[in-house]
Formats: structure tokens, C-alpha cells, sequence
């Protein structure tokens, strides 16, 4: 068991995608579950403060330590098991497996049959079946499994198949004092908002849900809460705030045969809605709707022209205004073609021309249109690296809001209004099928940064009135706490605090997620937070 | 003027999968693509079309399933597409399938331009370019990285060649192979595809095209394969085990030690 | 038709071919193993059967061979002859004396030599030629590659040889192609090993095939000259023993008829990326397991720091990572490094035939049955984003 102390070598560690920057005392990087435990043990003896990590890949600063220990999780990357269960695989995985790395595993079928911890037959017999996937897709594919988990990440897929949740069967998670929950899904639930957890070693904890309405729409904002739940939804997007995730249970898909995705060129965004709501209506099969809109295309028009590693980037007409993407997942190449042909008639309805689309039937043209896809985040990152060198406190503001499907437009029209009076230089995109935009504000100086600030928290109230998440996929993390508090109120605030007090007394673990450590301790004793730190905010 | 395009379906993936335990090759069971050498050719006669005025025919020789493909580069923009399929053609070396070939690119009357890509990928041999150019008695020019005029008569490029690129202007007709970094291909769009699924492609016979029999197929073909092996695994290999940290640290020994 | 053959008298429907083909084009029907329109011949089958019930159609009746005598292509750039020139010459006096064992009758090693001079002709005849072939022609010079087909063919048909090698250089494989197709044989690309068969006296070609998973070994039976095409690097440069004395050098003029079709300009000399991986005496070879272009600059500080060279694999350079002028491989550059560390490269066949070279391989990659690990005198299992990394914070 090797903890080392925190030096200059092992800075990166303090950081995550989010660009905040924590700090800590000392980190370590078990390679199994019992090094896992005994630091576990040790730390929480002493009181000191636990970060959990995994790819660093957050962009609400989750894993990101504020004092006290970091433990990163990525020498923890095996498969370990693979089961079948009427006709569906699951995988179990330690939580630092690199998302990348198992698909990698799982097209490839990379697996060593005679390693598994059951037997080979189910190996094997994955081996030599047809495709499998894993839906949950989301962009920057070196997240790992245990951080998709904890923040319960989604992806553009997860309008069709949901967010992480829904394909994770199972959590093995230490917990501070070094007692083991192990909990499948569909064995344990809580009775009302009462939860009697059982342990590996006979014992249990209880404790009670907080007794928030979770909003209708996609939703990533503190624990899950829901009368009867399933004990395993608690541990998953629990943002580290709980214990520490050492084995997942994930199932797999079979891969449909025809995957197509189109992207349709639009003049305005309001036609955009309304094709979004069109094919939502419509069409029972897409897996995906996704937006980008004119400061966006801008944005990737000019690193074409300026940036070598863009120009492989398809030419974009001058009239294409706004786009949005549409995957169709069919079994049968008629039905594709069908539901292809549909959606053209869909966009002609709405506005839109049949010439001005792309379709991707094969491997390479859909390589084209995630490379298409991935150059926005991509070269909005890039821009706003240019801007920090002239001014270093810049950083990008982004949204990551939701809201129920009826209050869309209402939202679009929201962003608009308030970015345009505020004069501030925006590009948007994201999951419009699931009404999930990434609202980013590009601030040109202070005066904009802080403008846009007020702007998100703004919106944050907006969107809760709407009935609507502060964070619909990024989690909450340390980052959006305030909106988190906006969305639910210092009451439930309180209650999600009394919740994890059940788990972890001392509140070693991710301290800062979900609501500042404070919250934790009511009256004395409480950690003094350097100022500087709880500045940043909303630095997406 | 006239353009073909000579089109390939090759495998999705070169890339090929063994069953650990009866170490047979695992089939992907994904369909065939287009060779993208040919992908980007097509895309070198679309935008000639776009400044010059053509008419895009892309020709191919393959099982039935490849109208598939050829209906693609109709969706993309391909005015017309021929296949050709017969069972005399199966067991074609590069000799027999550039003939039949031109066999079909005489039918159709031969164009001012012909564009293949530089090779296949599933074959690599980069021969029925300037095979099939010389079965038509034209001109190749392999390699080309940039077309820079095309006119009546002529047609200048830019190729690579073993010590640098040279500017080559030919007399048309004749035949080009394309690098595949020459254009990215543009997608099809809904409409393009639309359209596609209702045109006809053209699919020729041996007897339709008028091959002498003893020149296609297994019969035309001067080459045969009369041995495939895998290669012999000829050293044992000492595995370093360990942590990443430890593995690198071996590593920097190793290194030392071997330097 | 195809030319695999089932003898359903010996079948036992066994289906074990069924499992080999690679590209699924043998099928069962109507109660027997049927062979699709779709095989490309690569006789996974044939080795697959238990009963030895399939088979490859046998080649035509041997030539009546009029043809003797072993040609090869000797391409000549703007800084003298290539190398390549030289190990083709090496290699074609090999063959000639395993000809020669065979049949007891002498074989003749003839170099093409288009516009050279003296000195590389006697540079040509002591690596093994016999005599040399030269013209001095406009046309040639400005390396216009119908007029270099146009010579080889006539003088091809004036002179018959059996086999006809050229390099696989960019000039050669434009050239070679048109001179098979006129002449209306076959021709054999990038071969890694040629040689006589003793009991055929046909020429063994053989490649790498199917995607580069499988060696194929190819014959060219019914046709004259059997031709063949390899990369420079393949064979080695020797020196003949005897004294070549009775060498010839002799001037074969240019066909008459001939009508240029191109104007030929050179815009660039050398490549504009000149760098030079075989010249590397150590080497760090990275592939696709390096995940990202991202990771780029990270396997150059390794480099840099162990002294190395940097080279790359194929889909790197066709995903637009590196020059062509790192690539190793088959089709990229072969490298004979004292020691080289191969980074994230699973090792397909064309790739390891490029490494074939190296003294001493260490290979890293997470996928522990990746070919390379058969290549390799030391493995390391593992995430090479990882190894590196931990490397470089020493």
C-alpha cells in the first residue's frame, strides 16, 4: 500500500476538465479493492478528507480535492466477469476501466475467457455472438466507468436509452469505516423514503431519502429520491459523496445492425424546434436528437479556415443557419430507410430542405460526423484558450440544464432573450431531443465573465420554475452546489447532508460535492473553506 | 466530357478477429464498404463535374451485393452506376479483371477520363489502374495527390512520384489513380438517396460485354495462390509484469542495457 | 467459377471450412458444402479440412517454356542508381543459381538499364548481372513511364525472359502494371521472399494477402515473364564472388513507333518531409494503441529522451497522424534498428515484415495476443499511455 505525498509530480491530479484547481495533501493509486479499504480505513481514522478519481474528465470539479487525500482509481481497469442472463450479457468492471478501453473490449471481444470470475462459458459464448454495446455514450470517451457511474453520465444516445443508471445493474462501494455494500439492482428497496441498506458483513445502515419530487426531464442534480426506489439508484450518482465505488455491474446491448445518422442544415432555430418536436412526435426509433446552433457552426467555420487539424472538417454552405442530428437505430435496412425517407418529409414540413442533409450509412462517414460533432466543444475550448492569454481569468460558463418536453421552445426563447440583451457572445448545443442544451457563454473579458455568471444563476431559477435540472448530465460536483440549492432549498439541501451522515459520520468522502462541507457539520467544528476556492463556479 | 470511376467493395474492417479457442477467424458479419481510395475518386469526378460539366459513371466488378455499393455512389452524386457480375468473373487476378474492365469501359464507349484509387485496401497491389489503362491502350498517371486543370484535350495534375511530386499534363483520354488524401468525400444526402433508390443500375454479363471467356476468371487469370500460411512466430517473447510504474522501470533498464 | 474444388465423396460435412473461410463464402446447401461467388481463393479451406476433400483447381499444364533468363528493372533516380536496383540484381543472381541447380542449364541475369551510364552498369554486373541492357533516350529520361514500358515490351518480345522483376517503387508500380497487362501476364506485388521451386521450376512469389493476416505464395504458370514487384529493403545487397568477366554491356535502342502522350515536370525534389526512418539506429515505433493524436507529442519526448528516432504504423499515417516519411511497415519503410520499442502497434503482417530487421524489439500494447508480442524479445502487457508516462516522470 503506497500513499504518497502530493508533490509538484503528481499535480495534475488537483485538476480535472473542468480547469478548477484543488489541492491536497496526499494521494495514492490502489490496485486492488483490499489497498482500496485499508486507505479507506486509515484516512477515515483520522478525519482526513477522501477524493475520489477516475479519468479527471468532470466538468463540475468532482474530483477535484479540497484538501486531505486523493484517491485515484485508475491501476483499477480490469474486466473481471462476464455473465449471461436470458440472453444478456453483463460485464463486471473495476471503476477505473477507461470508457474508450471497453468498447475497445467489447467490439474487439478482447477477453480472456479463462480470467473470468465465474467461468469462460459466458466469455465465451460473447465471443462468438453478434455485436453487443454499451448505450451510454458520452463525449470525451477516456471518462471511466466508476465516473460515469457517480455522476451518472448520459450521452447523445440517452434520448433513447437514458442515462447510466439504466444499464448498471449492480455497486460494490466501501464505505468510510470500511464495511462493504454490495447491492444489485432489484434486491433492496427502500419502503416510503426509508432505506435499511444491508452490508456485507450482516450489518445495514438506515437512513432517509430526502424527501424532494425529482423534476420530470433528464436530471443529474443530487441523489435520487423516490419513495420505494431501488437501493442501487442511491449509489449511482451519488458523486462520490457516499463511499467508494470498487466493482460495477453494467449490462450490454446488442448492437442494432443499422445505425445512420443524419444531420439536417436549418435557417433559423425556430424551425429547428419545431423539427425537434416534430421527430419526437413522430418517429418511435431514433436514438438521438441533437442541436447546434449558429454560434456554434461559426465558430467551426472559422477553425476550418485557421486550423490544420480542421480541415478535414466538411464544408458547411453559407445558409446552413443551425443543425440538428438524428440517429436511427433499425434492425433491418428497409426500416432505416423508411424511417430516413420519413424524417425527410419530416424536415421539408418544418422548414427544411432534403438536399441540405448528411447522411451517414457507413463506418467512415459516421466518422466524419462525430469528427463534425466533437470539433465544436473541441474548437469552443480552443477559442477561449486563445481569449485567457490576454485575459487569464476568462474561463468558459456554460449551462447544462433541462426541462421538461412542453417548456422547450419557451427555454430556447429564454436563452436567446436574455443572452442577446446582455450582449454576450454564445455558442449553443447538445441533447434537444431530451430539451438539454449546452448554453455556453464565451466571454470576451471580465465584465462578460461575470456578466455571464449572473446569467446561469439567472437561468438556474428559471429553469427550476419550468420544472427543469440545474444539471441534467455533468453532475453537480462542487461546481453547481449554488444551482443545486436554487433547485431544491437549503431544507432539502439539509436532508441530502443528513443522508450522507448515514454513510460516511465523518464526511470524508468528496467533500464539497453536492454542498459545501459546512452543510455537513450545523454547528461546530466546520472546516474554514479558503476563499478563493468557492469562487469558482460554473467553469464548465 | 465522360468520367468513369472504378469502384471496389472491399471488407468494413481489415482487421480480423480469432477465436481464442478453436483459433478460427471470427466474421464480423458487417457488410462490405467502398474502398475509400475509390471514395475519394468519386469525389475528384463529382467536382469536376461541379466546374466542368460531366457525366459520372461509376463501374464495378463484384458479387451481386455490391449494386449496394454502386447505388451509394448514386446517392452521392454518381449519374449512372454498371456492375459487373457473373460467375465467369469470380477468381479474377488483377490480368483478368482489368480486361473485363475494359471490356465494359468499350461498351460504354471509352470516356475522356477514367479515376480509380490508388489501390485497395483489401489488396494493396495498386495494379488495375495502370493495368486497365493499358488494356485501353491510354495513358496512366498513378499517385495523384491534386488535379490542377482539366481541358478539352488534356488534363494537368500534381503526383507523387519516388523523389519529390511532379507536374504531369496528359492527353485525354487517359487514366488517373488517386491518393486518398486528394479530396474528403462529401456525404450523401436524403435527397441524394432518394433518388438513388429509384435509379437502375446496370448489371453486365461476361457475354454482355463481350469478354472472350478464356480471358476472364479463374481461366484469364496468370496468377494462382498455391499456398497461404500464417507466418511463423519465430521469437519468445520475455514478458515484463508488473505496475505501469515498475513495467517502466524495467523498461528504463532494458533501454540502458540494450542501448 | 471458382477454383476451389469439393470432393463430396470425402466431405463429412465436418463444416470445420465453413469456420476458416474468412469471408464466409462457403455455405452449406441442399445437404453439401457449397462454394459462393464471393472467395478470393486463399485456401483456408483447403488447410482447414480434416479429410483432405478440398482442393485448389490445379494450374494449367506447364509452359512450353521457350522462355529463359532472369530480367530486372533497373530504376535510376536523379542522385544515381537505387538502391533497390542493386538488391533486385543480388536477388535475381540467386535465383539464377537456383535455376540453374535445378536444370543443370545456365540462367542469365539481364539488367534493364534506361538512360544510365558506364558506372552503374559495372555497378549492376558486380552485384550479379550478366549484361546490361541500356538505352540513352529522350523519352526515358524524362521518365515518362509509357516510354519505359514501350522499351521493356519490345525488347520483352524480342527476347523472351522467364522471370521479370521490378522495384516496387512509385515509378515501378506504374511502370510494371502496363508492361503485364501488354504483355498479358501476370504480375505479383510487393513480394517478401522469391525463389525457384525445385520441383516446378516456377517462380514462388509470395506476400503477404487477405488483409495482410495470411503469407500468400502465388505462381504464374501459364504465362511469360513471371513478374514480380518488391519493396526496397527486402533483400540484401551482394557482391558477386567470380570475376565478371564475360559480363556484356550492349545498347538496345528505343521501338520506333512511339508517340508521347504526357510532359512531365518535376515541381518538388525530395519530399517535402525528407526525415529518414530506416537511418535511425534506435527507434520508437508507435501505432494505433496510442489512442489519440493527442498523445503525440508525449511518445516524441520518449523518443527524444531514450535518443530514438520516431516511426510510426500504417493507420497512422492514413489517419492523417504522420508523414508517410515515418511510416514502418510493408508498405511504409523496413528498419533494421539496433533496438527498436514498439508503442500501441497490434503488428500486422505487412508491419512485421517491415520490423523484420531490428536486433532487439521491445513491444508494449494492452492487448496481450496481439501478433507484435510474437515478434517481440520483450513484452509489456499494459496501457502505454500509462508505461510512458511513468517512464518520463523519472
Amino acid at each position: 500500500m503506497n500513499i504518497y505525498e502530493l508533490t509538484q509530480e503528481y499535480e495534475i491530479y488537483l485538476r480535472d476538465e473542468s480547469r478548477s484547481i484543488g489541492h491536497a495533501a496526499s494521494i495514492s493509486f490502489p490496485e486492488n479493492e483490499a489497498e482500496m479499504r485499508e486507505i479507506i480505513m486509515q484516512m477515515n481514522a483520522g478525519g482526513t478528507p477522501v477524493t475520489i478519481q477516475g479519468g479527471r474528465t468532470g466538468l463540475a470539479a468532482g474530483a477535484v480535492p479540497y484538501g486531505g487525500h486523493v484517491m485515484n482509481l485508475s491501476k483499477m481497469d480490469q474486466l473481471l466477469d462476464v455473465t449471461a442472463e436470458d440472453g444478456r450479457y453483463s460485464f463486471t468492471v473495476r471503476p477505473g476501466m477507461v470508457l474508450a478501453n471497453l468498447r475497445k473490449i467489447i467490439a474487439g471481444r478482447k477477453i480472456d475467457p479463462e480470467k473470468m470470475r465465474s467461468g469462460p462459458d459466458a466469455a465465451l459464448a460473447f465471443i462468438n455472438d453478434r455485436e453487443y454495446f454499451f448505450p451510454t455514450d458520452p463525449t470525451e470517451t477516456s471518462a471511466t466507468i466508476g465516473g460515469i457511474a457517480a455522476c451518472n453520465a448520459s450521452g447523445a444516445r440517452s434520448y433513447k436509452f437514458g442515462a447510466a443508471r439504466n444499464h448498471i445493474t449492480r455497486i460494490r462501494m466501501i464505505l468510510a469505516d470500511g464495511r462493504i455494500a454490495d447491492i444489485r439492482r432489484g434486491e433492496v428497496f427502500a419502503s416510503g423514503r426509508r432505506l435499511v441498506l444491508p452490508l456485507t458483513d450482516g450489518s445495514s445502515i438506515s437512513a432517509e431519502i430526502p424527501s424532494y419530487q425529482m423534476p420530470a426531464c433528464k436530471n443529474a442534480s443530487g441523489y435520487y429520491a423516490r419513495h420505494d426506489m431501488d437501493a442501487v439508484d442511491l449509489l449511482i450518482g451519488s458523486d462520490g459523496t457516499l463511499g467508494a465505488i470498487s466493482e460495477i455491474g453494467i449490462e450490454l446491448l446488442p448492437l442494432p445492425a443499422y445505425i445512420w445518422g443524419v444531420s439536417c442544415f436549418l435557417q433559423d432555430e425556430d424551425r429547428a424546434v419545431r423539427l425537434t418536436n416534430a421527430l419526437r412526435d413522430g418517429f418511435r426509433n431514433l436514438a438521438a436528437i441533437e442541436y447546434f446552433d449558429k454560434g456554434a457552426l461559426d465558430i467551426l467555420r472559422e477553425q476550418k479556415r485557421k486550423n490544420t487539424a480542421f480541415s478535414a472538417l466538411p464544408a458547411l454552405k453559407k445558409e446552413y443557419s443551425c443543425c440538428i442530428y438524428a440517429e436511427i437505430q433499425e434492425e433491418d435496412e428497409s426500416a432505416a430507410l423508411q424511417t430516413l425517407l420519413q424524417i425527410g418529409k419530416c424536415l421539408t414540413a418544418c422548414g427544411g430542405r432534403e438536399e441540405d442533409t448528411w447522411v451517414a450509412r457507413s463506418d467512415t462517414d459516421r466518422e466524419t460526423q462525430q469528427f463534425f460533432r466533437h470539433a465544436v466543444p473541441e474548437s469552443v475550448n480552443m477559442l477561449i484558450d486563445e481569449r485567457k492569454k490576454t485575459d487569464p481569468s476568462i474561463t468558459k460558463l456554460a449551462g447544462d440544464m433541462a426541462v421538461p418536453d412542453e417548456h422547450l421552445a419557451e427555454v430556447m426563447h429564454m436563452y436567446r432573450e436574455t443572452l442577446a440583451a446582455a450582449g454576450l457572445q454564445s455558442a449553443v448545443w447538445g441533447h434537444m431531443g431530451n430539451n438539454h442544451l449546452h448554453v455556453n457563454i464565451l466571454p470576451r473579458d471580465s465584465r462578460d465573465y461575470s456578466l455571464g455568471k449572473q446569467l446561469i444563476a439567472g437561468w438556474a431559477e428559471k429553469v427550476t420554475a419550468m420544472g427543469g435540472a440545474v444539471s441534467a448530465e455533468h453532475g453537480v460536483g462542487k461546481l453547481k452546489r449554488d444551482f443545486l440549492a436554487i433547485m431544491y432549498g437549503s431544507a432539502r439541501i439539509e436532508e441530502m447532508a443528513a443522508l450522507k451522515k448515514a454513510f460516511d459520520p465523518k464526511g470524508i468522502f468528496g467533500r464539497g460535492n453536492l454542498f459545501a462541507a459546512e452543510v455537513m457539520v450545523p454547528s461546530a467544528g466546520r472546516e474554514a473553506v479558503p476563499a478563493g476556492e468557492r469562487e469558482t463556479e460554473a467553469a464548465e | 466530357m465522360k468520367i468513369v470511376v472504378c469502384v471496389k467493395a472491399v471488407p468494413s474492417s481489415t482487421e480480423v478477429r480469432f477465436d481464442p479457442v478453436s483459433h478460427t477467424i471470427i466474421r464480423d458479419g458487417k457488410q462490405a464498404v467502398i474502398n475509400p481510395f475509390d471514395a475519394a475518386a468519386l469525389e475528384c469526378a463529382l467536382r469536376i463535374r461541379e466546374t466542368a460539366g460531366a457525366h459520372v459513371t461509376t463501374l464495378s466488378m463484384g458479387i451481386p451485393d455490391t449494386v449496394r455499393i454502386l447505388r451509394d455512389t448514386v446517392a452521392r452524386g454518381a449519374d449512372e452506376a454498371v456492375l459487373l457480375s457473373d460467375r465467369a468473373f469470380a477468381g479474377s487476378d488483377t490480368l483478368a479483371t482489368s480486361y473485363a474492365l475494359a471490356c465494359a469501359v468499350r461498351k460504354t464507349g471509352v470516356p475522356d477520363l477514367l479515376i480509380c484509387g490508388k489501390m485497395a485496401v483489401d489488396g494493396d497491389t495498386a495494379q488495375i489502374g495502370p493495368e486497365l489503362a493499358a488494356a485501353l491502350g491510354i495513358p496512366a498517371v498513378t499517385n495523384v495527390k491534386e488535379i490542377l486543370s482539366v481541358g478539352e484535350d488534356r488534363i494537368g495534375v500534381i503526383r507523387e512520384s519516388d523523389d519529390g511530386e511532379q507536374e504531369v499534363s496528359v492527353c485525354l483520354p487517359a487514366l488517373i489513380t488517386v491518393v486518398k488524401s486528394i479530396v474528403d468525400p462529401r456525404m450523401p444526402s436524403i435527397a441524394g438517396i432518394r433518388a438513388a433508390e429509384a435509379a437502375a443500375v446496370s448489371v453486365w454479363t461476361a457475354e454482355e460485354i463481350g469478354a472472350d471467356p478464356e480471358r476472364t476468371g479463374l481461366a484469364g487469370s496468370a496468377t494462382q495462390v498455391v499456398r497461404t500460411f500464417s507466418p511463423e512466430r519465430k521469437k519468445e517473447c520475455v514478458y515484463i509484469e508488473g505496475s505501469a510504474v515498475e513495467q517502466a522501470d524495467r523498461l528504463r533498464a532494458l533501454v540502458e542495457e540494450l542501448s | 467459377m471458382s477454383g476451389i474444388i469439393i470432393d463430396h465423396e470425402k466431405c463429412i460435412l465436418c463444416r470445420k471450412c465453413l469456420r476458416a473461410c474468412p469471408v464466409s463464402a462457403l455455405e452449406m446447401a441442399n445437404g453439401r458444402i457449397c462454394v459462393k461467388d464471393l472467395c478470393n481463393l486463399c485456401t483456408m479451406c483447403v488447410d482447414a479440412c480434416p479429410k483432405g476433400a478440398i482442393s485448389l483447381a490445379a494450374a494449367e499444364a506447364a509452359y512450353d517454356d521457350r522462355s529463359s533468363g532472369i530480367w530486372l528493372y533497373a530504376q535510376v533516380s536523379e542522385s544515381g542508381l537505387c538502391k533497390v536496383s542493386c538488391e533486385l540484381v543480388s536477388k535475381a543472381a540467386e535465383l539464377a543459381a537456383e535455376a540453374k541447380a535445378r536444370s543443370g542449364e545456365l540462367c542469365e541475369v539481364t539488367a534493364l538499364l534506361p538512360s544510365g551510364d558506364a558506372e552503374m552498369a559495372s555497378e549492376l554486373i558486380s552485384c550479379g548481372a550478366d549484361s546490361v541492357l541500356y538505352c540513352d533516350h529522350a523519352y526515358l529520361r524524362t521518365g515518362d513511364p509509357d516510354a519505359a514500358a514501350a522499351w521493356i515490351v519490345s525488347l520483352v518480345q524480342e527476347r523472351h525472359p522467364g522471370i521479370l522483376l521490378f522495384p516496387a517503387t512509385v515509378s515501378g508500380r506504374e511502370i510494371a502494371p502496363a508492361c503485364a497487362a501488354m504483355l498479358g501476364t501476370g504480375l505479383t506485388a510487393d513480394c517478401t521472399s522469391l525463389q525457384v521451386d525445385r520441383e516446378s521450376g516456377l517462380l514462388h512469389q509470395t506476400r503477404p494477402a487477405f488483409g495482410g493476416n495470411l503469407m500468400a505464395t502465388i505462381v504464374c504458370p501459364g504465362s511469360r515473364p513471371q513478374m514480380a514487384t518488391v519493396r526496397e529493403g527486402v533483400f540484401p545487397v551482394r557482391r558477386r564472388e567470380d570475376p565478371a568477366g564475360s559480363a556484356t554491356i550492349e545498347e538496345a535502342p528505343f521501338p520506333g513507333n512511339f508517340l508521347p502522350r504526357r510532359s512531365i515536370r518535376a515541381v518538388l525534389q525530395e519530399a517535402a518531409d525528407s526525415y529518414d526512418v530506416t537511418k535511425a539506429e534506435k527507434l520508437v515505433v508507435v501505432g494505433r494503441g496510442i489512442g489519440s493524436k493527442k498523445n503525440l507529442p508525449l511518445m516524441r519526448e520518449f523518443a527524444d529522451r531514450i535518443g530514438a528516432g520516431l516511426g510510426c504504423s500504417r493507420p497512422l499515417v492514413e489517419a492523417g497522424w504522420c508523414e508517410y516519411s515515418h511510416q514502418v511497415g510493408q508498405t511504409g519503410h523496413s528498419v533494421a534498428p539496433k533496438l527498436l520499442i514498439s508503442i500501441g502497434v497490434s503488428g500486422a503482417i505487412q508491419h512485421l515484415a517491415g520490423i523484420a530487421g531490428a536486433e532487439k524489439i521491445i513491444a508494449i500494447n494492452t492487448d496481450a495476443k496481439a501478433p507484435i508480442f510474437g515478434a517481440a524479445d520483450y513484452g509489456i502487457v499494459g496501457d502505454c499511455i500509462s508505461v510512458v508516462k511513468d517512464f518520463l516522470t523519472k
